[in-house]
């Protein structure tokens, strides 16, 4: 039989294992890369028609066009946060906020 | 590498008992491979997978 020669020199107690493990390692990464690149396998799971939850989404996120997208928080120059805000039509809007200072007497 | 059949190899195995051995690892890999394309079957035509 082809290789079989390979278990003259590499003992079955460890040529197998690691065979084995080998392929139970390769074939699990490749299912943990399916589930968390596709959104089908969590709507099986949970009962609902396949592709339903991506369409769900979509429509949460196209309910209210006029939600702004993203917004990020920076340090400002000179102490406080700026605050970036990606509005809905692409442009941005900036507003910085300072903590208030007590005047001292 | 020596084609002696009765030779005892570091292993502690012989000619005859690798061959043993490894036919009965390609037997397994053989049915979990044919399992394993009758379920990647059955997946590709009831799911969305493949597109």
């Amino acid at each position: 039989m082809n290789n079989a020669k390979m278990r003259l020199v590499v003992k079955p107690t460890v040529g197998v294992p690691l065979f084995l493990s080998a392929v139970a390692i390769g074939s699990f990464a490749v299912h943990v890369a399916v589930l968390t690149n596709t959104s089908w396998v969590r709507d099986f799971l949970s009962g609902q028609e396949l592709g339903s939850g991506d369409m769900a989404a979509a429509k949460i996120s196209d309910a209210d066009p006029n939600v702004a997208k993203a917004s990020y928080v920076t340090p400002a120059p000179g102490g406080g946060q700026e605050v970036t805000i990606v509005m809905p039509d692409g442009t941005t809007a900036r507003a910085v906020l300072k903590p208030d200072v007590l005047a001292a007497n | 590498m020596s084609d002696d059949p009765d030779k005892v190899w570091p292993t502690g195995l012989t000619l005859r008992e690798a061959e043993e051995v490894h036919s009965y690892l390609i037997d397994g890999t053989r049915v979990f491979g044919a399992i394993a394309v009758l379920a990647h079957v059955l997946v590709a035509v009831s799911t969305p997978w493949l597109g």
